[in-house]
């Protein structure tokens, strides 16, 4: 069964507010980044003055931004977000502000940026460089330019002294209100991790992770058993990638070291919320003497301390089942909105929700992010 | 505009064909209901401006072909300016049946049309008591 609209099927209730988790801005041009990137740093990426521009046609001999190498065989980026002017979707503050915010009635927009593969790169001086350039960039361009964005900041997960860094130099701006961090191969259980959770929990800043380096960056690991074909297979492997996140966090203990800390998960969906929780409760009652320091119940600590974008959202065979599903594992309290903004694959809210009830709504939409973000 | 009645279904002229040139898109508001009006390459096609999915706007969409259904390892690319799908999600539709590309149930609606005597007429099923056409950005 498909979930088709009649014509002018909406919904038109207004809910008390709106938090929107997953908006991206993107550079229209890479130059736009020059006052904000140190020279050494634009020297490596080759921009500005240090253009390469013989090399750009090779497979080698000049920096290459790590991109995404899964192709979306249609766009990446939805058509109807191009801006009046002909630019990229997303590149536009004021256009993105009219387009989104001001359609949907947004109290806040968070921004996590569409450029966020750097952040994984193989030399961690670079990436750092770039991921403060690039916070710069977004704080100016955007979160100065309407009240109602707000952002993640990006760290590199690669090297946590040099995310600190950057956490203690803005990480108390107030139009921040997390951080973004990106897949690598380190699970983000793992040690490697915690002086960074430390200081975020400090600083009430959840960790965001956002899918970007998967099967990009050097550092990336492949999905789950090795690299997909397709996009479609790419793309619906990453929520395995978040319920892999999700176990390594609880075993290794981190919401028992870091009780305030949130960590949101958005875009890897959240269907399968109930076998991750299942299965590992599971397994904790008769494994539990080998992580003596998970003390309570994995769905306990799921659901205390990690939230999950609702994008992009799965489409049951029924459309109230996924209703249905989110009652039986009391997740009511742990989905955020995300409207993905201006990529393929988003959600609109209006059709998207059309069969969830008022009070879950009100939930997803609004509570849920007030409640995990520093908003 | 004007409309012009036949037998069951009635005539709607949307715009001199002038002012539809190949590669030209309208949209169409019929009794509150967009239409999407486009000139590819000389065909005319007609559809509903919502898609089925999630109420996107379809004029945004693109116009292209499609790969055809396969044998596994196999590309074959057909259907070459048939096919628009969604500016959002990607979903297509042959725009000369309206009907998805991966259910025959789900059509984004398409409307007969035709250049008849220098003008664009639109067939609808009822006399509209109100047409006119809307604005949209399109660059591409």
């Amino acid at each position: 069964m498909e979930t088709v609209l009649k014509e002018n099927e909406v919904n038109q209730k207004v809910e008390k507010g709106l938090i929107d988790c997953d908006v991206h801005p993107y550079l229209a041009d890479f130059n736009e980044l020059i006052p904000y990137l140190e020279e050494g740093i634009q020297k490596h990426m080759n921009i500005g003055r240090f253009e390469k521009s013989m090399l750009s046609n090779m497979n080698a001999g000049a920096f290459t931004f790590p991109k995404a190498r899964y192709a979306n065989p249609n766009h990446v980026l939805r058509l109807d977000a191009i801006t009046p002017e002909g630019g990229v979707p997303g590149s536009d503050p004021v256009f993105t502000a009219q387009d989104l915010l001001d359609k949907h009635q947004h109290t806040y927009g968070i921004l996590n940026i569409g450029h966020g593969t750097m952040a994984g790169y193989h030399n961690v001086e670079i990436a750092a460089g770039y991921t403060s350039g690039s916070n710069d960039w977004l704080y100016d361009r955007w979160v100065l330019s309407d009240p109602r964005f707000k952002m993640t900041m990006s760290v590199t997960p690669v090297a946590p002294d040099l995310a600190i860094e950057e956490i203690k130099r803005i990480g108390h701006k107030p139009g921040i209100v997390g951080i973004n961090l990106q897949c690598i191969n380190i699970p983000l259980g793992k040690r490697h991790f915690w002086p960074l959770y430390e200081i975020a929990q400090e600083y009430n800043l959840p960790i965001v992770l956002h899918p970007d380096c998967e099967g990009t960056a050097e550092y990336a690991p492949p999905n789950a058993v090795g690299p997909a074909s397709t996009y479609a297979e790419w793309h619906t492997s990453l929520s395995l990638i978040a319920q892999r996140q999700i176990a390594s966090l609880v075993c290794e203990g981190v919401f028992e070291k870091f009780p305030n800390l949130k960590f949101n998960f958005i875009e890897y969906g959240f269907s399968w919320l109930p076998s991750l929780m299942w299965r590992l409760d599971k397994n904790w009652k008769a494994l539990r003497s080998e992580m003596p320091w998970v003390k309570k119940l994995p769905s306990e600590y799921i659901r205390s301390n990690v939230r999950l974008g609702t994008q992009p959202i799965e489409e049951s065979f029924h459309p109230k089942d996924i209703v249905q599903l989110i009652q039986m594992v009391k997740a009511e309290d742990m989905l955020l909105f995300a409207s993905d903004y201006p990529h393929w694959d988003g959600d609109e809210r209006d059709s998207a929700f059309l069969h969830f009830p008022d009070d879950l709504k009100q939930k997803i939409f609004y509570d849920n992010a007030k409640n995990s973000y520093r908003l | 505009m004007e409309t012009m009645q036949a037998s069951n279904s009635v005539s709607v002229v949307v715009c001199a064909a002038e002012n539809l040139q190949p590669g030209q898109r309208k949209i169409a508001v019929v009794d509150g209901v967009e239409i999407a009006i486009l000139n590819v390459d000389g065909e005319l096609y007609a559809f509903r401006n919502r898609c089925p999915h999630q109420g996107v706007e379809m004029i945004y969409g693109t116009v292209s072909g499609t790969m055809l259904p396969s044998d596994p390892g196999e590309y074959i690319y057909g259907c070459d300016n048939q096919i628009v799908s969604c500016p959002l999600h990607g979903w297509e539709f042959d725009m000369k049946t309206g009907k998805s590309l991966f259910s025959s149930k789900v059509s984004v609606g398409n409307y007969e049309i035709q250049e008849i005597d220098g003008s664009i007429v639109l067939k609808v099923k009822r006399e509209p008591k109100s047409v006119s056409l809307k604005n949209f950005r399109c660059s591409h």
